[in-house]
């Protein structure tokens, strides 16, 4: 009985010393706030980035001369104001310049490599180029060329000043013939040729070979200027007067005196005018211009056969055999 | 067959596709958070060898027991980004008073008038306020860097236990 009695005040009493020990720990621990309370702290976050490089490789080729120093400006992204590096160096066979990753267009070609020469006698050019992210570029050869030799002017007759159509004007260096053109329907002609012959002695204009005329030749001196303008006049002068012949052949006699055994004055060339005023059955005579060194012309008197010489038409002072009309 | 040739233009525009892409890896401390990148889960840090697009992207992070983590970075042209992120914990703390008739407010949005309670507060400063009958009676600035047990007696620092 009385075992009973313990038992039963032992499990009472065990119910409350437990329901006391979950309330007091709830007493203890007190009450949970439902929310977590931020205090919206900027969390801590490294970014680091890897660039790439790139490496752009031009190679240079000079036909001609070499400039001593060269300018190579980088411009990207269509920026053709704020070049992204501006390097001065030794002319190179092959350009090499390395960019950082994402200076570069690569969707277009907007960027763009100014190779200016730091000599006056070469040309400035450009290379436009599409970019990558990263990476090698290999560019197409370029050529640094002396900046062009340019001859221009028109040609006209000397008797009307009339401009000619069709003839031909080259530019010769010694016998060679580098370029060749012919007059427009105002007779002008433009002759351009590479800068190497800036300094070359011996470049000639030549206007006028398909003219019956003796072809107009001259020297042309590039060394102060790379444009020059030569206006040529073919043919025999105004202050020539008519009837005029022209030579036939080369190393035509003009003689003194109509004379067997007269001295010889000139060996005319073929297409040299001779302004005849008299006529024997075997000669003509009439005067020559002649060119002294200051350029200015006189009129010298003499003799040639009538077999040397024939009547000059203006209506046709082309040669036979060309392709020109005659255009007066 | 179709199968195939679909195969074939995914391989060979793979180059092309990667060629545009930036290298990503991504670090946690602590490790094995989920990481998702625009809404996408990615897996679990760290995560190394994965290709981001460059421009606008957002990194989200949550971990238990960590502040939720929300990132927009503009991702620059470049062959690799690594980002590493520390998550910010998140500790219990007790606060006890024995002060009667006082509100206790936390960066002017959580408050309680208990005289003993646990709060789930992230680590860092932050600002209690203390009212009494409609006034602010107190403020100042907890600073909470690991669990621990708040004092608050008016118009005295915190003490800790």
């Amino acid at each position: 009985m009385l075992k009973h009695t313990f038992s039963r005040l032992f499990i009472v009493g065990g119910v409350l010393s437990f329901a006391l020990l979950i309330s007091g720990c709830s007493m203890i621990r007190g009450p949970l706030y439902p929310d977590v309370i931020y205090n919206n702290r900027q969390p801590l976050i490294s970014v680091t980035y890897e660039y790439g490089e790139i490496e752009v490789q031009l190679p240079l080729a000079y036909p001609g001369g070499v400039p001593d120093i060269i300018s190579f400006q980088v411009y990207a992204q269509g920026d053709t104001l704020n070049p992204i590096i501006s390097i001065l160096q030794e002319s190179p066979h092959v350009f090499v310049v390395y960019l950082p990753q994402g200076v570069l267009d690569i969707h277009s070609k907007s960027n763009l490599i100014k190779i200016i020469p730091q000599d006056t006698n070469f040309e400035s050019v450009s290379v436009r180029f599409q970019g990558i992210r990263f990476g090698k570029i290999q560019l197409p050869p370029k050529v640094i060329r002396m900046k062009q030799l340019i001859v221009s002017g028109t040609v006209f007759l000397n008797k009307n000043g009339r401009n000619l159509v069709g003839v031909d004007v080259s530019l010769q260096n010694f016998d060679n013939e580098i370029k060749k053109i012919k007059t427009n329907e105002a007779g002008f002609y433009q002759l351009a040729i590479p800068g190497e012959y800036k300094y070359a002695k011996h470049v000639r204009l030549v206007a006028g070979n398909n003219l019956i005329f003796k072809p107009h030749k001259q020297k042309l001196d590039f060394s102060q200027s790379f444009k020059l303008i030569e206006n040529v006049g073919v043919g025999p002068s105004g202050d020539l007067v008519d009837p005029l012949y022209l030579t036939n052949k080369d190393n035509v006699h003009f003689r003194e005196k109509p004379d067997i055994g007269s001295k010889t004055i000139f060996l005319l060339e073929k297409g040299e005018a001779v302004s005849v005023k008299r006529v024997t059955p075997g000669e003509y005579n009439g005067s020559i211009e002649v060119e002294l060194n200051n350029k200015k012309k006189v009129e010298i008197e003499g003799w040639v056969y009538r077999s040397d010489v024939f009547l000059l038409d203006l209506n046709n002072i082309f040669k036979k055999g060309g392709d020109n009309d005659t255009e007066l | 067959m179709i199968q195939n040739y679909k195969s074939l233009v995914f391989i060979l525009l793979l180059p092309v596709y990667l060629n545009g892409q930036v290298k990503l890896s991504v670090n946690t401390i602590p490790k094995k958070v989920k990481v998702l990148l625009d809404g996408i889960l990615m897996g679990e840090s760290p995560i190394k060898n994965e290709r981001i697009s460059p421009g606008v992207h957002k990194f989200e992070i949550n971990k238990k027991g960590y502040a939720p983590l929300v990132y927009d970075i503009i991702v620059n042209p470049s062959q690799a980004v690594h980002l590493d992120f520390f998550l910010n914990p998140i500790y219990q703390i007790k606060f006890k008073t024995e002060e009667v008739g006082l509100v206790f407010e936390l960066n002017g949005t959580q408050q309680w008038d208990n005289k003993f309670i646990r709060l789930n507060i992230e680590a860092g400063d932050h600002l209690l306020r203390v009212f009494k009958l409609g006034e602010i009676v107190d403020e100042q600035t907890i600073h909470v860097d690991e669990p621990k047990k708040f004092n608050y007696y008016l118009k005295k620092s915190l003490s800790e236990d």
